[in-house]
């Protein structure tokens, strides 16, 4: 049996390639794939849009997403009756200013920017904000306990949804 | 007016209704919307739980305006207009905070909470003519219902209560749930949509789009192991006018998603106190069905049991709506049940719930449909017109507000529709009839 990756060993470069990775499979609707990135206590969150600093959990905020909804998430993205993403909106998501934070024993806190760009119907709309992930070294690569989205737009306007995974 | 002769086709015998889309697209209607109704109507601004202690404050954009809404050092509830006196600039720049002066930075003119001006630096340079006690912050009509704090530009409405009329049994259903008061959850969501304000206020007491929009919502539900109200009971609700363009839909119980036994053995306590306190069939009618309230012009109050949303919609343009929704919550409800309500009502309202951007892609679609109004002029909103019992799922709620708008922009007056709101849960405690003599209109 092979071991854990070691948090310690692990450089920005690592850490890069698997946000990049983790971007890819988001771009390209393979959620699945990406729900196969997170551990099982895993937890998804976006602040409310004025209070980026509170807990999502006590807060009206965007999304507090736990393993079993996370997948009942993707579950419904992947529908045609998910209309608001029907057709699918294409995204591309730049990832940038990726720090580590953190280093626990076995875990990583690990910091990034983040400008997700969103094409459909002719409209546009660009999300700006930065990802907080806890990123979790395993066997087979890393894996996302918790990743925060927080936006720097106060007021989601011209944005008016965010159907997509952020 | 425009070109079109009618706005609304509002034939009882054949039991047909119908609105010209113009209402939805046209510039001269918009903006006659602005000075036929939203200045002269009572519009939310928020609940006092926002303000709980002296000098808190909020900025918000009311009916265009942006308002101030505090508690003043005295505990009052002040609104007032974020416009100097001197040259207009805004006084307030900050969303919330605590403050007893506001002093604006462009001369440095300062106002207490009360909206007193209290400061202008080099005053000594007026005339004796100036007279600072005309020159406070405007405070346009503010009256507070249960908690919830409404405006009123115009001179001629009556007061919020009798403006409330029938409305007044739903909004006592959600702050009477707790005996300590009704809480708004920290956190605002602040949304835009393409499409007419009027179609949010149609959906926001729609129950026939229930299953075709939110499908997915019913699925996720019964995938972690919930049966939704609808589905299990099979009654279709009812759909109830309540004066003055308010109206409701009420339905069976959703269902509660992700409930564990202590959140459910929580809830079972909560709901024989409430029993206690208020009987059954109080308690039943407040915690045990869904009310989805829409209140005349741009409010709705939807108690879906798991959450309670408070909403608003202001328009910007014909195809352009400001939304704000808060979470409602009573102080008193268990340290579970809390973020028990908060995950409920995010993963369902909010834009990036699993319900609302299904919606607000529904509203914005039509408003694409309207493209085609030269071809296809009128919507449809006759469902359950001659029923004698209108369900939540017919269209009796929408009636109810365009006949309100119609009265408002072209003059045409109307009959109401339907029983009134059955209120024999307070065992015959009735409150005065409402709906006859408060008329309806701001002239009344």
């Amino acid at each position: 049996m092979t071991n854990n990756l070691q948090s310690s060993e692990l450089t920005r470069s690592d850490v890069e390639e698997f946000l990049y990775w983790e971007a890819a499979l988001l771009d390209e609707w393979r959620l699945e794939e990406w729900l196969d990135l997170f551990t099982i206590d895993c937890l998804y969150e976006i602040p409310a849009p004025d209070r980026p600093d509170d807990d999502p959990g006590e807060t009206f905020a965007l999304i507090h997403d736990h393993r079993a909804m996370l997948e009942q998430r993707v579950i419904r993205l992947k529908k045609p009756t998910a209309h608001a993403e029907f057709p699918h909106s294409r995204t591309r998501r730049m990832i940038s200013n990726v720090r580590i934070l953190g280093r626990g024993a076995d875990e990583l806190k690990v910091g990034a920017n983040f400008a997700v760009f969103r094409m459909r119907q002719g409209i546009e709309v660009t999300y700006v904000g930065r990802y907080e992930y806890v990123l979790i070294p395993r066997t087979d690569g890393l894996k996302i306990r918790h990743r925060k989205a927080i936006l720097d737009q106060e007021v989601l306007d011209p944005h008016g949804k965010i159907s997509i995974i952020l | 007016m425009t070109s079109i002769e009618k706005l609304v086709v509002d034939d009882r015998e054949r039991g047909l209704f119908r609105v010209h889309r113009s209402a939805f697209t046209s510039e001269e209607i918009f903006k006659r919307e602005q000075e036929q109704i939203f200045n002269e109507s009572w519009l939310y601004v928020g609940h006092e739980s926002e303000i709980a202690n002296p000098n808190d404050f909020h900025t918000r954009r009311v009916g265009g305006r942006t308002v101030i809404y505090t508690r003043d050092r005295h505990g009052e509830i002040q609104v007032m207009l974020n416009s100097c006196r001197h040259r207009g600039a805004e006084v307030c720049r900050e969303r919330r905070g605590n403050r007893k002066v506001f002093t604006c930075f462009y001369h440095g003119w300062a106002y207490n909470n009360e909206g007193k001006l209290v400061a202008v630096p080099d005053g000594d340079s007026y005339s004796e003519e100036f007279d600072r006690a005309e020159h406070g912050l405007h405070k346009p009509r503010s009256e507070t219902y249960r908690g919830f704090t409404f405006v009123n530009f115009g001179a001629a409405a009556p007061s919020l209560e009798i403006y409330l009329a029938d409305a007044r049994y739903l909004i006592d259903l959600v702050a009477d749930q707790s005996t300590t008061g009704m809480q708004i959850v920290r956190g605002i969501h602040n949304y835009s949509m393409r499409a007419n304000w009027k179609l949010l206020m149609e959906n926001s007491c729609d129950g026939y789009h229930g299953f075709t929009v939110h499908q997915t919502y019913f699925e996720m539900m019964m995938n972690l192991g919930v049966t939704p109200g609808l589905i299990a009971d099979k009654s279709n609700g009812s759909g109830r006018e309540l004066g003055n363009g308010h109206a409701v839909a009420e339905s069976p119980e959703l269902g509660m998603p992700l409930m564990s036994e202590e959140i459910l053995a929580a809830t079972t306590e909560r709901r024989a106190a409430m029993v206690a306190r208020l009987g059954e069939a109080h308690t039943k009618r407040m915690l045990n069905t869904t009310r989805n309230l829409i209140l005349f012009p741009n409010m709705a109050l939807i108690d879906l049991n798991f959450g309670i949303q408070v909403r608003t919609m202001f328009p910007t343009a014909p195809d352009r709506t400001e939304i704000t929704g808060w979470q409602l919550m009573p102080k008193d409800a268990p340290a579970a049940v809390k973020p028990y309500r908060i995950d409920n009502a995010l993963t369902f309202w909010g834009p990036a719930g699993l319900a609302t951007p299904d919606d607000v892609e529904g509203l914005e679609q039509c408003q694409r449909g309207f493209a085609s109004m030269r071809e296809i002029e009128w919507s449809d909103i006759s469902r359950g017109m001659r029923s004698a019992e209108p369900t939540a799922v017919d269209e009796l709620q929408m009636r109810s507000f365009w006949r309100q708008w119609n009265e408002r922009i072209t003059g045409e007056k109307s009959l109401p529709e339907g029983p009134r709101y059955d209120t024999s849960y307070l065992g015959g405690a009735t409150p005065d009839a409402v709906l006859e003599t408060s008329g309806s209109g701001p002239s009344q």
